[in-house]
């Protein structure tokens, strides 16, 4: 872990402002994490992943403009690249299919604790 | 001796058949001819004696007996049976007929001889008349009865046996008469009316208060349901003894889905739930997408300041994040309490999936969801409902079946969705009941839901053999109502 040659690259995207604050204290507390921006739509969010190419986006599922499936299958389709956490307060199958279909590595539940939640952000980044 | 006690002399005897008014009675020589007349035979033959006396009885006749030698042959089986009784026509002076009972009998002297011949005559014409007109009008009755086509008229025995069928209960109920009659009637019920008693409650009620009249879901012979109307008459004889029951039976199923299109209460009821779950819905939706987050916000938070705090501060910190993440915890549960979110999202389907695999799973029992057969999903409020009378029959599952499997059965029938959920459980034990089943373990809740919605709802177990809720709920409207 602490032999990351490179800063990894995170762009998160929540309608909540407090979660989007907590995820990127959360995030940017870490040396080896770097919050490039912080979306509050899916339109932000796909705008947000154009301009500054993060390794990494964290999607909330239920955003304006079309949530988190729609913002995960346009920012893959700019930026094949890209690994897509789904991080949602929803648990059912059936949002995480809809996720896993759009093309998200991984899909953390809101409520996992600040460690799990680094952790996963490293995984998707080191895929 | 007083005259009383005398032995009556012949002439008293002469005296005593010459007064009958009500008899003919006369005396035949051996080859038919009239001997004697009483009072009685003038009156109802017209003859006087003296113009009958002597003359052959034939004259009593009418043509066509004496054509066919009748009274010959009357006077010849007399002798040879000791008696004879015979019904018939006979011919006054007048030419009229009346319609006579005659018994006759051969009078032999001390040594056997025959005398001659007896005939005791009654004019039973108006008898006859009544008795005919009895039957006719009895008969006339019979075929109104079998003939009527839009009502079952039935009858049934005081224990409750079919003992008559006419051609309107073969139309509605399926049975021919011959599979029917000696059936007990309560196989027209369906099996949680039969586990709640219903049938004899019907009767005794019958009884009780003279006629009983009933609205419910009846069984055909084919095993569907039809809504009848039914109104049950105990029946007694003439010494106040039940003799069985009469029973009228309508299919008021046509009748009945006009009704529920336009029934005021039944809309307002709808309009209740409805509006119930659009507030639950709200309410739901609200915790999740804000208290919910709070909390997550906040305990992210909390974790960050734990991590800046020294050893001896960090032990609380931690306690309080256990108690934010329990909190999560309880909210879920209450948002999934109020309104299943993923129903509106992804349907029934997958929200049972997702209940029998988080929750069922977990007691030991292995759940499985077939939904081969559901064509079309039901509309989102039908869902909800569907739902949750699942969630209801899995928790009695759960505290009741010791089951080690549960299968849950989804499929589109008759423009609706019926469902079927079944256990390999204990099944029921009427003799372990409490003495109201329907009042326990949620079953009356379970089937006014379904009937709310304008459905049915029944229950059927078997001791050691399990237990299965099943129901169907009619697709209101246009399909695909409600989802957004």
């Amino acid at each position: 872990m602490s032999a990351l040659p490179i800063v990894l690259r995170v762009l998160i995207s929540d309608d909540d402002p407090m979660i989007r604050d907590a995820l990127r204290e959360v995030l940017e507390a870490e040396p080896d994490i770097e919050v490039v921006g912080a979306a509050g739509d899916a339109d932000e969010a796909i705008e947000l992943a154009g301009e500054h190419g993060p390794a990494v986006v964290v999607l909330d599922v239920r955003m304006p403009g079309g949530g988190g499936p729609r913002a995960a299958r346009e920012i893959l389709r700019h930026q094949p690249g890209t690994r897509i956490l789904a991080f949602s307060a929803y648990d059912d199958s059936g949002t995480v299919a809809e996720m896993m279909r759009a093309g998200s590595v991984e899909y953390l539940l809101k409520g996992a604790s600040n460690i799990e939640i680094v952790a996963a952000v490293r995984r998707a980044g080191t895929i | 001796m007083p005259d009383s006690a005398r032995p009556p002399l012949a002439a008293d005897f002469r005296l005593l058949v010459q007064g009958v008014v009500d008899y003919a009675i006369l005396m035949l020589d051996p080859t038919g001819h009239v001997v004697t007349w009483n009072a009685g035979a003038e009156r109802i033959n017209g003859h006087a004696a003296g113009e009958i006396i002597g003359k052959h009885f034939s004259v009593f006749y009418p043509p066509e007996d004496n054509l066919a030698g009748k009274p010959a042959r009357e006077l010849e089986q007399a002798v040879a049976e000791g008696r004879l009784e015979d019904e018939g026509w006979r011919i006054r002076k007048d030419g009229t007929r009346y319609w006579a009972n005659v018994a006759t009998t051969p009078l032999r002297d001390g040594n056997g001889a025959l005398r001659g011949f007896s005939q005791v005559t009654r004019d039973v014409t108006d008898r006859r008349a009544a008795e005919k007109a009895l039957f006719e009008s009895e008969e006339l009755f019979r075929l109104l009865v079998q003939g009527v086509l839009d009502y079952a008229i039935f009858m049934l025995d005081p224990a409750g046996n079919v003992v008559s069928w006419n051609g309107g209960a073969e139309r509605i109920k399926g049975y021919a008469p011959e599979e029917i009659i000696g059936k007990h009637f309560s196989v027209f019920y369906p099996p949680e009316d039969n586990l709640a008693g219903k049938p004899a409650r019907e009767l005794k009620q019958a009884v009780a208060e003279g006629r009983l009249e009933d609205e419910g879901w009846r069984i055909r012979k084919d095993g569907t349901r039809f809504w009848a109307n039914v109104v049950i008459t105990p029946l007694y004889d003439d010494n106040d003894v039940l003799r069985g029951f009469g029973k009228v039976t309508r299919d008021l199923t046509e009748r009945r889905n006009a009704e529920q299109a336009l029934d005021e209460r039944r809309r307002l009821l709808g309009h209740l739930v409805h509006a119930q779950e659009l507030e639950r819905r709200r309410i739901a939706w609200d915790v999740h997408d804000d208290s919910i987050q709070s909390m997550v916000a906040v305990g992210m938070r909390l974790q960050l300041l734990a991590g800046r705090l020294s050893e001896e501060h960090r032990a609380t910190m931690d306690k309080l994040d256990d108690a934010v993440r329990a909190t999560i915890s309880r909210l879920r549960t209450l948002v999934f309490q109020l309104r299943p979110t993923s129903i509106d999202r992804h349907g029934l389907v997958a929200t049972l999936d997702d209940f029998l695999r988080d929750v069922v799973t977990g007691w030991g029992v292995v759940p499985v969801l077939h939904h081969d057969g559901l064509t079309e999903e039901p509309p989102t409020e039908i869902a909800i409902t569907i739902f949750r009378i699942c969630q209801e029959a899995i928790t009695n599952v759960r505290k009741h079946a010791r089951a080690s499997s549960l299968d849950l059965y989804l499929s589109t029938v008759d423009g609706g969705t019926r469902t079927r959920v079944v256990d390999d459980g204990i099944g029921f034990r009427l003799t372990e009941m409490p003495p109201e089943p329907m009042e326990h373990f949620g079953l009356i809740e379970m089937r006014e839901r379904a009937e709310t919605a304008g459905g049915w709802w029944s229950v059927v177990g078997t001791p050691d053999h399990g237990t299965t809720v099943e129901f169907w709920l009619p697709n209101p409207g246009s399909a695909g109502e409600g989802r957004s």
